[in-house]
């Protein structure tokens, strides 16, 4: 048997200590995401913004920069993003629920929200923390216009196509249905374009599990 | 005239002080009762030492623990000179720089504009209301109210109009009396014809445009069309991103397009609704000015260099460029429309400014009842809140004071033993 692991309490007590003081000096959101328009880089990491995003940066606001100067911060406010207006045409907002900013910032223009989604027209029922909100894409829904996006009602969804399968794996398709059924599948194979589950470490899993049970053993 | 400024003193509620009012263009607007401070100084006073608290304060600040809202509150209404305001505003800044910068409460708010109206620092009010962002100042319509009221009764229209730029960005136009109020601000300084900056034209573009959309009568409509026709004309020179950067504007292009399809609805409309003439004939100019404006330019760009002209092109967008191209058409549709309305009759010959006086006659008195009922159950509502987190703030001192007891008597037992 191998030695006994040694005890290295000491070790152990500065790992803690290191971990408690990274925790305390943690980058404020004004620290993190301060940048210099001038050069375009942050100050914080050194690095540079993408080009594409240079226009944007320049005429554009943050959507602390717009709350920063609203009553309560803008709760019950509705902003969309100038991003979904050019993608999309049903309309897309946040509805500003709860707000937590930054104090250390000089003008008070970072922080976290969190707020209800409106992607397209269709609207969620949790409250999400808002994503993205440092990016300088965020346009304020004047009163006068939140009537007009909120009278919005989606069409409905158009039906899942359907395709064929390729024909290598409809062979194998219909000689697994031969051998298991003994007799030639009648209806086509096909594809639905939309995948009804959500990819992820469960699901392969899952998955796994349920071809082992149908093969049993290797050979 | 002089009936209904009586009637106006003697239906009102609290005991008025029944002044004559001159009959000349300085009037004031809001009648005495409205500007009455014995409604405000009858709460029950809390006497504090301001000297302490702010020693408190300072010393709470330093070992970075929060400030409590009550203190702040409690700094503000012990305000007694001149000199404590600048006090006051600097511990209002610090508030709002800290963790509880969300709790500022609304009667702090509102009795710091009473205050520096009562001690004569106007300036220093507006100044703190423009850089709400820096103090926290989001006064309410009653306070905004009060503040456009006494510019308006120093015939200072210049920093009424600022202050009514304040309510446009905080988009604060519910009640009718300060959208009544606003209009009458800002035809008096359209009246004086001043030179505007890009910014001022904005701003008070964007101030008429949203005060007239609540409004459904000729001031309200022309209100409208000289907001679209000076939106429209920054939109010309800069640019839409100019024109709704940090303002709670619609981002569509075409704002001269629009004031033209208010034209004519006003022109279809069946109603006793007008446009005033002068707002018809500042469009007029405004549309003279950019089509001579974008003549001379497009002459201009012909003998200059290529490098200006692409640089032009960075700075003018696609979507810029297709507005500038409709200008002659929006002109040639202006023509049409302005013919179509004097033809029926739907040009109101008063002035922008005269229109909103008479409008002020009527309807102020009016409007100002309901807002002096919710004043007073607010104000109500403020003192039980007060009195809510002075309990509040007694309780956490016991609770702090016994549990410091209990330490030390532990540490004394543990000393002992």
């Amino acid at each position: 048997m191998a030695k006994k692991k040694q005890l290295r309490l000491i070790a152990e007590m500065a790992r803690k200590i290191r971990a408690y003081r990274e925790l305390k000096s943690r980058p404020r959101e004004s620290q993190k995401y301060a940048l210099d328009y001038g050069t375009m880089r942050r100050p914080h990491t050194g690095k540079m913004l993408p080009v594409l995003a240079w226009q944007d940066v320049r005429r554009e606001s943050r959507l602390f920069s717009l709350l920063a100067g609203m009553r309560l911060f803008g709760v019950g406010r509705l902003f969309t993003r100038k991003s979904w207006l050019e993608d999309h045409t049903e309309p897309s907002y946040w509805q500003i629920t709860k707000v937590k900013v930054d104090y250390t910032a000089e003008n008070l223009d970072h922080g976290k929200a969190w707020g209800i989604l409106t992607l397209k027209g269709k609207q969620e029922s949790e409250v999400k923390e808002v994503d993205k909100a440092m990016y300088h894409d965020w346009r304020l829904v004047p009163k006068h216009m939140e009537q007009q996006l909120k009278d919005f009602v989606p069409g409905p969804e158009p039906p899942v196509r359907y395709v064929p399968y390729p024909p290598l794996l409809r062979a194998m398709l219909l000689a697994k249905h031969k051998k298991a059924a003994g007799s030639v599948l009648a209806e086509e194979p096909v594809l639905p374009l939309k995948r009804d589950v959500l990819l992820s470490k469960d699901y392969f899993r899952s998955q796994e599990q349920e071809a082992q049970r149908t093969e049993g053993t290797a050979v | 005239m002089a009936a209904s400024v009586w009637k106006r003193c003697v239906t009102a509620a609290v005991k008025v002080k029944c002044l004559s009012p001159s009959l000349s263009a300085r009037r004031w607007l809001l009648s005495a009762a409205y500007t009455d401070t014995k409604v405000w100084e009858a709460r029950e006073k809390d006497p504090q030492n301001l000297a302490l608290l702010a020693t408190t304060m300072d010393r709470t600040y330093d070992r970075n623990l929060p400030v409590s809202s009550l203190s702040v509150s409690r700094f503000v209404d012990n305000i007694s000179s001149r000199e404590e305001i600048d006090q006051a505003e600097y511990y209002l800044y610090k508030f709002r720089h800290s963790p509880n910068c969300w709790y500022l409460r609304d009667w702090t708010i509102h009795s710091w504009i009473r205050q520096c109206l009562k001690y004569g620092a106007k300036e220093k009010a507006l100044h703190t209301v423009k850089n709400k962002v820096q103090y926290g100042i989001f006064p309410d319509d009653f306070t905004f109210n009060l503040l456009i009221d006494s510019y308006i009764k120093d015939g200072n229209f210049k920093s009424a109009c600022s202050v009514v730029e304040e309510v446009m960005l905080q988009e604060a136009f519910d009640r009718p009396s300060t959208q009544i109020l606003s209009l009458y601000a800002m035809g008096r300084y359209q009246a004086t014809r001043p030179q505007l900056t890009v910014s001022e034209e904005r701003a008070l573009g964007a101030s008429l445009l949203i005060c007239g959309l609540q409004q459904d009568n000729t001031v309200g409509l022309s209100a409208q069309l000289l907001g679209n026709a000076l939106l429209g004309k920054v939109e010309m020179l800069n640019g839409i991103h100019a024109v709704f950067r940090g303002m709670p504007l619609y981002w569509g292009h075409g704002y001269l397009g629009r004031a033209l399809a208010l034209m004519e609805r006003a022109a279809a409309a069946s109603g006793d609704v007008k446009l005033t003439k002068d707002a018809v004939d500042y469009t007029r100019d405004l549309l003279q000015e950019l089509s001579s404006t974008s003549d001379s330019d497009s002459s201009g760009a012909e003998s200059a260099g290529e490098e200006d002209e692409e640089k032009k092109e960075d700075h003018v967008d696609e979507a810029d460029q297709a507005e500038r191209a409709k200008l002659p058409q929006y002109v040639t549709r202006f023509k049409e429309l302005s013919s179509q309305l004097e033809s029926e009759g739907k040009v109101d010959s008063a002035s922008f400014q005269d229109s909103a006086s008479a409008l002020a006659h009527q309807n102020l008195a009016a409007a100002e009842k309901p807002d002096l009922e919710q004043y007073l159950s607010r104000v109500q509502g403020w003192e039980a809140d007060n009195r809510q987190l002075i309990v509040r703030e007694k309780e956490m001192r016991k609770k702090a004071e016994q549990e410091k007891n209990e330490r030390l008597a532990a540490k004394a037992a543990a000393q002992q033993a």
